[in-house]
């Protein structure tokens, strides 16, 4: 057996399986096959393309010809060669640049789409009208299934606490919930759901101020707008990868975000209950409580476990020791409520037998 | 047509070598990272080109002209049409409970696994149409001029009806879906025709959908024998935890080891019947895989992937795609002549919505 040094030419007409031994004629930017009988085309070459290098064999097909192919196989004469498409391996563009350039261009591009995903969100957020987020926070909560709680000396304590943490509070929306959950949250359109779990468990009204605070920091700050956007174009960028990568990443990139948006809305806290005069240290004692539920007690002193870094919210103990830093020795502190205030706020929910409880339904 | 050698080998065959799909393999990892997954779908083609043109059938390489660009629009307008619709209403419902709207928010939630659940079934038509009709061999191509939505429908109540006597009617329902489907199937001027049966499956079905309970049944004889065999109470105290806890670890191995067995011995039986039941023209097929292969089959692929710390996953079509055609087998005969193109309509890329909703094979 030696190498083949002739040039074959098959070709399928793409009308009936019948395999042809063909001969190529060239006619300018025409071409013919020819048959011992027969002769098929004019075709011409701007129609071919290329389909599929099979073993040793070239395969090349005909722009609206479905099914026609012309097999070219051995030393393909130069002037034919010329004329006939390039080989594909990769598809266009890597094809066009070679495998390693092709590499880092999409690097950089995949690079430059995350970064602009994770960063526009930042200046995009505030620019979003509060009319929008105010729409959404509505579709969104309403009026949250009738579970929010009001009786008039509550609602007074309450209006009296979001007052003292904030300068424009008509912009704000806070309501306890007849939750029995150690939670808060904030949504669109500068709305703050305290759960009534949270106020009951508290020990003083300066713990639900300091976490009052903490949550309209995060409205401030534009944090709900921020992550609703990150989250959404996290899910065209990523939208690619296929299920369980994809979602790790996400929820990692969202998670490091979320810690960064909790230690500044903590701050933001800080700073508030400075200005009102309220005391953090019950705030502080607060994550104390807190850490012993979540167990990052237990880590170590560093806390620097793979749970603690994979957790959405920084550490308790970690938070703790951040509000306790936060005090101002001789300062003169007072309560955020007055005890009868308070007894009214904790009440709240307890008083008014109109609100609907419970909740079968988790959000964090 | 092609002179049989006197040795008995496979109408189908495949040359390729493991060594050569690394070279496909890896490149195709490396983009596949580096774009953010927006590669793959060119390099599920690049895989199918290289699979397909080392596929001989008789004579002849078979072809495939799927093009990574038609899956991606069809995933881009899957993702507008069908995902960001879904999220959306996924908000809305979760709006709805916040408000206490829990029966409207369920209702529409319900609506939309409905939707989604025919959506699969044409999705798994469609698959299979685009599959056919990108396929080639001496030139000529299969598809279907049935869009699917019919057998979406089919595809519904089918599985609804398999389930619905506790599971029981699923050999059913997978066989007939499955001959449902190739019948609309074509090759050149032929169509496929399908008529592979049900009962043959029912034994191998029951045996896989006992396991648990004669697993139970076993544990609770076992225990009940050792109790009555035990003297006191307190003898049974060390002995008895013992005993327990091999019990507790037979029955944990009894389902991880004995179900994946029962339901690959179902599966390989379901397979050799649907395809033992295909014919076109004067082509009959036959899978020859067995319960034993299959299983073999899936020990390697797990101790290839342990063995390479999981880069071997990427070897995975490589091997399934080889198992496949090694075990396929077609006999009759081909009038080459008569076998013309055909006439089926050829979705181009983004007018066939689903054809890149491409689920599952075969
Ligand atoms: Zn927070």
């Amino acid at each position: 057996m030696t190498a083949p040094t002739f040039f074959d030419a098959w070709h399928y007409d793409g009308k009936s399986a019948i395999k042809r031994k063909v001969e190529v004629q060239t006619i300018g930017q025409q071409f013919f096959l020819l048959e011992t009988e027969r002769r098929h085309g004019p075709f011409m070459f701007a129609d071919v393309e290329y389909i599929a290098q099979k073993g040793d064999v070239d395969v090349y097909g005909l722009n609206g010809e479905d099914g026609w192919r012309l097999m070219l196989s051995g030393p393909v004469p130069t002037e034919l060669a010329a004329m006939l498409p390039a080989r594909r391996r990769y598809g266009g563009w890597v094809d066009r640049l070679g495998l390693g350039k092709a590499t880092v261009a999409f690097t950089l591009a995949s690079a430059a789409a995350v970064a602009v995903v994770l960063f526009s969100p930042q200046w995009l957020a505030p620019l979003i009208p509060s009319s929008v987020d105010k729409k959404l926070g509505d579709a969104l909560v309403g009026d949250f299934g009738g579970r929010f709680c009001s009786t008039p000396a509550g609602d007074a304590a309450l209006k009296k606490m979001v007052a003292s943490l904030d300068q424009n509070p008509q912009d704000l929306q806070v309501e306890v919930a007849k939750i029995d959950m150690i939670n808060a949250v904030a949504l669109p359109g500068g709305k703050v759901i305290l759960f009534d779990g949270l106020v009951k468990q508290a020990r003083s009204p300066d713990e639900v101020a300091g976490v009052l605070a903490h949550e309209i920091g995060h409205i401030r700050e534009k944090h709900v707008m921020q992550a609703l956007l990150r989250q959404m174009g996290l899910a065209v960028v990523l939208g690619g990868v296929d299920g369980n990568s994809g979602a790790l990443v996400n929820n990692m990139l969202a998670m490091s975000y979320s810690r960064g948006s909790e230690a500044e809305a903590d701050a933001h806290s800080m700073k508030v209950l400075g200005n009102a005069a309220i005391s953090p240290v019950a705030t502080a004692s607060f994550f104390e409580r807190l850490s012993e539920l979540d167990g990052s007690a237990r880590s170590g002193d560093k806390g620097q476990g793979i749970a603690g870094y994979m957790s959405s919210h920084p550490l308790s103990r970690e938070r703790k020791k951040a509000f306790e830093k936060s005090i101002v020795k001789g300062k003169n502190y007072k309560p955020a409520l007055t005890s009868a205030e308070w007894t009214e706020l904790r009440t709240m929910c307890t008083q008014d037998r109109k609100a609907k409880s419970g909740f079968g339904f988790d959000f964090n | 047509m092609s002179e049989d050698l006197g040795q008995r080998h496979s109408a189908f065959r495949f040359h390729g070598t493991w060594q050569e799909f690394a070279g496909i393999a890896f490149p195709n990892l490396l983009l596949t990272i580096v774009t953010l997954g927006i590669y793959r779908f060119w390099a599920t083609t690049r895989e199918r080109e290289y699979f397909w043109g080392k596929t001989d059938f008789i004579d002849e390489r078979l072809e495939w002209t799927g093009r990574g660009i038609e899956l991606f629009i069809g995933f881009i307008m899957v993702f507008f049409l069908i995902g960001l619709p879904f999220i959306i209403i996924q908000l809305i419902s979760q709006g709805l409970i916040f408000r206490g709207e829990t029966i409207i928010a369920g209702l529409v939630t319900l609506l939309m696994l409905l939707l989604l659940f025919y959506l699969t079934g044409v999705a798994y038509f469609r698959a299979l149409r685009y599959r056919l009709s990108r396929t080639y061999w001496r030139g000529i191509r299969g598809g279907s001029d049935d869009p699917g939505f019919q057998y979406g429908i089919s595809y519904m109540w089918k599985s609804f009806a398999g389930w619905l006597p506790i599971f029981l009617m699923v050999p059913w329902s997978m066989i007939s879906l499955w001959n449902e489907r190739w019948n609309a199937m074509s090759f050149g001027p032929h169509r496929f025709v399908a008529t592979a049966e049900w009962k043959p499956l029912m034994k191998r079905y029951l045996l896989f959908y006992l396991v648990p309970f004669l697993i139970f049944v076993g544990a609770v004889v076992f225990g009940i024998a050792v109790a009555a065999s035990g003297n006191s109470p307190d003898a049974l105290g060390g002995t008895g935890m013992a005993i327990g806890g091999i019990l507790l670890i037979f029955a944990v191995l009894a389902m991880y080891i004995i179900l994946p067995l029962a339901a690959l011995a179902f599966y390989s039986k379901y397979f050799r019947l649907a395809v033992g039941g295909l014919r076109l023209h004067n082509l009959e097929f036959e899978f020859r895989a067995r319960a034993p292969d299959w299983i073999l089959f899936f020990l390697a692929n797990m101790a290839i992937i342990i063995c390479t710390l999981g880069i071997g996953y990427i070897f995975m079509p490589y091997r399934s795609w080889k198992f496949f055609i090694d075990h396929m087998e077609a006999y009759g005969e081909i009038n080459i002549d008569e076998l013309t193109q055909s006439e089926t309509i050829v979705s181009k890329h983004g007018e066939g919505l689903l054809d890149a909703f491409d689920v599952g094979a075969i």
